[in-house]
């Protein structure tokens, strides 16, 4: 017979025990259901291909492109594109086709070992310029709203900089353009030796590296054990929770190697310490890129939360394109693009560019 | 040894050995999707590092630097850049036949202009003088005409 102070403590180690056997059988009903690829949640037809880039057009539930104005979302090169496609139900990009535009995505893809000599000018004026050139043959339409996030915010500014007349509207999501903001990525990067990157004789920078100067912004998830243990926890949510945070994991963890010519130049010219959008010296290629020739209407979205990219460096823009519509939302680099509460920012989106019309 | 007791359902002993069973139940679910499933390992390895990512292997970190035992020989990097030149000849291409495009849709544009003003210039005169008297009265005379015609014949 068991005294009664060891038979509460074999209770709750066998509470424990089914605790854990719990959580890791839903740990493999969530491994063995099929995964989120990153091939986007909206269907869409290959509209355009270069080297690893495709141009990709939503179409609607008849197959059919959606109809409308056109808009072009040019995300960051060095991830994923499809955190703006993410789940149904939760995609920015679906969100803007259902409130009237024809929808165009910048796939960048992943870049080979040969892309390591990309620099600035064959991202702009190349594959962004190409894409948009692409968007306006068959839409029909003289201009195409861009919507940009992140880097790829950068590359959009720069492009409507440099080609104002092809643009409509312009929003920048997440887009740091004051590089002297001390936090976020390129800080860190240049902490961890991005300075020391060869514009002459680039690498492709691994995956694992890009990823690393991101882990260093994250609290709790640049170690192992930190991680391991959030995994751990969350696995007493229910699986459709889970579902949602394997597909963010499936994009998160999967940083694409970056060309280590085109992280050098954007280092050089945009980094700290450098800073030429804002002092007005930054070039693309052999082309000064003139800010005052942004014309367009432009609306820049900054996140309270941002690790990645600092507010305080996105909302700068102000001082660079004084008529752009600032805004900051609350949440983090990735929430308010494609968190629960990112809804406010594609509606916002697509209030602004339906405002053009008419 | 716990007693059963019948209205309380199994003794803590029992529920510990049929815990004890479910957790080889547990542990023969993960060998049959180890045996059945290709990724499941990739994605086992995955979650051992905290991470959901599906599909592959989670990126490994990078090793410090200086921590190389030889240095690396110089990458011959003359096909790479001769793959990335074809690249950019790709993109100029692209740009050409763009370019081929648009001339071809302006021209069909152009082109379909003036034939598209002169039909509706067409249809308007046409409107026009189906509108005049003389028209009416000559549309008004035309099937008696037509049926005394037809009548001499």
């Amino acid at each position: 017979m068991t005294a009664p102070g060891q038979e509460r403590e074999l209770e709750a180690l066998l509470a424990l025990s089914r605790r854990s056997r719990a959580k890791l059988d839903r740990l493999r009903e969530v491994l063995t259901s099929p995964g989120h690829y990153g091939k986007g949640a909206t269907p869409a037809t290959v509209v355009y291909r270069e080297n690893k880039l495709r141009l990709l057009r939503l179409q609607d539930e008849t197959g059919e492109p959606f109809a409308g104005p056109p808009v072009l979302f040019i995300p960051a090169p060095v991830s994923r594109f499809f955190i703006i496609d993410l789940l149904p139900g939760r995609s920015f990009a679906a969100h803007i086709a259902k409130a009237g535009f024809d929808v165009f995505i910048a796939d960048f893809g992943e870049p080979g070992e040969e892309d390591r000599f990309s620099d600035l000018e064959y991202y702009v004026e190349g594959l962004v310029r190409r894409s948009v050139r692409k968007v306006l043959a068959l839409s029909g339409q003289p201009k195409v709203n861009l919507i940009g996030y992140c880097l790829g915010g950068t590359l959009s500014l720069l492009y409507a900089a440099l080609h104002p007349d092809s643009v409509a509207r312009l929003v920048l999501l997440t887009t740091i353009v004051d590089g002297d903001v001390k936090g976020g990525v390129a800080w860190v990067a240049h902490r961890m030796g991005l300075e020391g990157e060869s514009y002459d004789h680039p690498r492709l920078v691994p995956a694992a590296e890009v990823k690393s100067w991101f882990e260093m912004l994250a609290p709790g998830s640049n170690s192992q054990a930190g991680r391991v243990r959030d995994l751990w926890d969350r696995l007493g949510d229910s699986p459709e929770r889970l579902r949602d945070v394997r597909t963010m994991a499936s994009w998160v963890d999967d940083v694409v190697p970056a060309p280590g010519r085109l992280l050098a130049e954007m280092y050089q010219k945009f980094g700290p310490g450098r800073n030429r959008l804002m002092s007005g010296t930054a070039t693309v290629g052999d082309r000064v890129v003139d800010c005052a020739a942004v014309t367009m209407p432009v609306l820049a979205v900054s996140a309270e939360k941002d690790l990645i990219a600092p507010p305080e460096g996105v909302d700068a823009i102000g001082k660079l394109v004084p008529h752009t519509e600032v805004m900051r939302l609350p949440g983090g680099h990735v929430g308010i693009v494609a968190g629960r509460s990112a809804a406010a920012l594609w509606q916002r989106t697509a209030d602004f560019l339906a405002s053009t019309r008419g | 040894m716990a007693e059963p007791n019948p209205e309380n359902g199994p003794t803590i002993v029992e529920r510990w050995l049929e815990d004890q069973q479910q957790w080889q139940r547990t542990v023969l679910a993960y060998l049959d999707a180890m045996t059945k499933n290709d990724d499941f390992l990739v994605h086992l390895g995955n979650a051992m590092r905290g991470s959901l990512l599906a599909g592959k292997p989670y990126p490994t970190a990078p090793s410090p630097a200086g921590e190389t035992s030889a240095p690396a020989a110089a990458p011959d990097d003359r096909i790479d850049k001769v793959l990335f030149a074809l690249h950019q000849l790709e993109g100029q291409l692209a740009d050409v036949q763009l370019t081929l495009e648009e001339i071809r849709g302006g021209r069909a544009r152009s082109a379909a202009a003036p034939a598209i003003a002169l039909k509706r210039a067409r249809a308007r005169v046409k409107k026009a003088a189906a509108k005049t008297p003389a028209a009416r009265a000559s549309k008004a005379r035309t099937p008696s005409k037509a049926r005394k015609r037809k009548g001499r014949a």
